[in-house]
């Protein structure tokens, strides 16, 4: 539960609720949004953050007051979802990174599996689509795409969120984005954008 | 008049392609300085220029339709509970 090398503070009961209510419960809607986006249930979402906020008060002494809360308690909910929720599911598909990577290293490939989508076909997509292609992407490119587009979190806050390098936040977002076109390139189609 | 330095060269003088400075741009890890350039950028880069219009709108309806609402009340209420009786 540590967050870097943050040396174990000393809180009194009165500073551990006052830090709790002000600095953790503000994050409670973004902490939900995130837990329902992972799980894509409601009843899972409300019991992951519910988890993850009497972890964060447990473990609250070595949150250091005055620090990047919401980050925190983004990297204990996705910890939490992986380390218990993941395991009680179907375990999904594991995604070949390195694949990946090499990928994102070829601009060639990139033009190609790039889809040419229009802003108008977009703009007419008012119901469910976006959520749907979003919902139907593998969780660990949903999830890149909920903390950088929804959440608005920097590369570094991603890297630590995720435990994972900066180089691949990038190259996982960048292939998040090309999968979530494909899938909205598809609804475009149909209804009725056969050049989306 | 003279050309703008490019505030996207690295401190090695990599120069990004525009695949790079695009991607910065629509992840919203840019400086000011850096988003200027970009949109003056894509004043003669058409590819970067559309790229950018379908990214955005694509992100736009993110936020606009994931965003998913509030936390229920009693969650809010049962995590309060839970620790109120931890602290008891």
């Amino acid at each position: 539960m540590e967050w870097e090398e943050a040396p174990r503070q000393h809180y009194t009961e009165n500073e551990k609720q006052l830090i709790f209510n002000n600095e953790f419960m503000p994050h409670i809607h973004s902490m939900y949004n995130f837990g329902y986006r992972l799980t894509l249930d409601r009843d899972d979402a409300k019991d992951l953050v519910q988890d993850t906020y009497l972890k964060a008060y447990r473990f609250i002494e070595s949150f250091q007051k005055g620090t990047n809360a919401k980050a925190w308690l983004f990297r204990i909910l996705k910890n939490s979802f992986i380390n218990d929720y993941r395991k009680k599911s179907k375990e999904p598909n594991k995604v070949d990174y390195q694949e990946v990577e090499t990928y994102y290293n070829s601009e060639e490939v990139d033009r190609l599996i790039t889809p040419d989508l229009r802003v108008e076909s977009l703009k007419d997509m008012m119901g469910d689509e976006i959520s749907n292609a979003l919902n139907s992407l593998d969780v660990d490119f949903r999830t890149v795409i909920i903390l950088c587009d929804l959440e608005d979190f920097k590369y570094e806050e991603m890297a630590k969120i995720l435990d994972i390098p900066i180089g691949t936040v990038r190259s996982r977002l960048h292939r998040a984005r090309n999968l979530l076109k494909e899938k909205l390139k598809s609804y475009a189609k149909t209804m009725g954008y056969n050049n989306a | 008049m003279a050309t703008p330095t490019n505030p996207f060269i690295q401190p090695d003088g990599k120069k990004p392609t525009c695949m790079e400075m695009l991607q910065l741009i629509i992840d919203n890890q840019v400086t000011e300085e850096q988003r200027l350039y970009f949109s003056q950028h894509m004043g003669h880069c058409l590819p970067c220029y559309k790229k950018y219009n379908v990214d955005m709108a694509i992100k736009e309806l993110l936020q606009s339709k994931c965003c998913g609402g509030n936390c229920p009340d009693d969650i809010v209420a049962e995590i309060k509970l839970k620790i109120n009786s931890m602290t008891a």
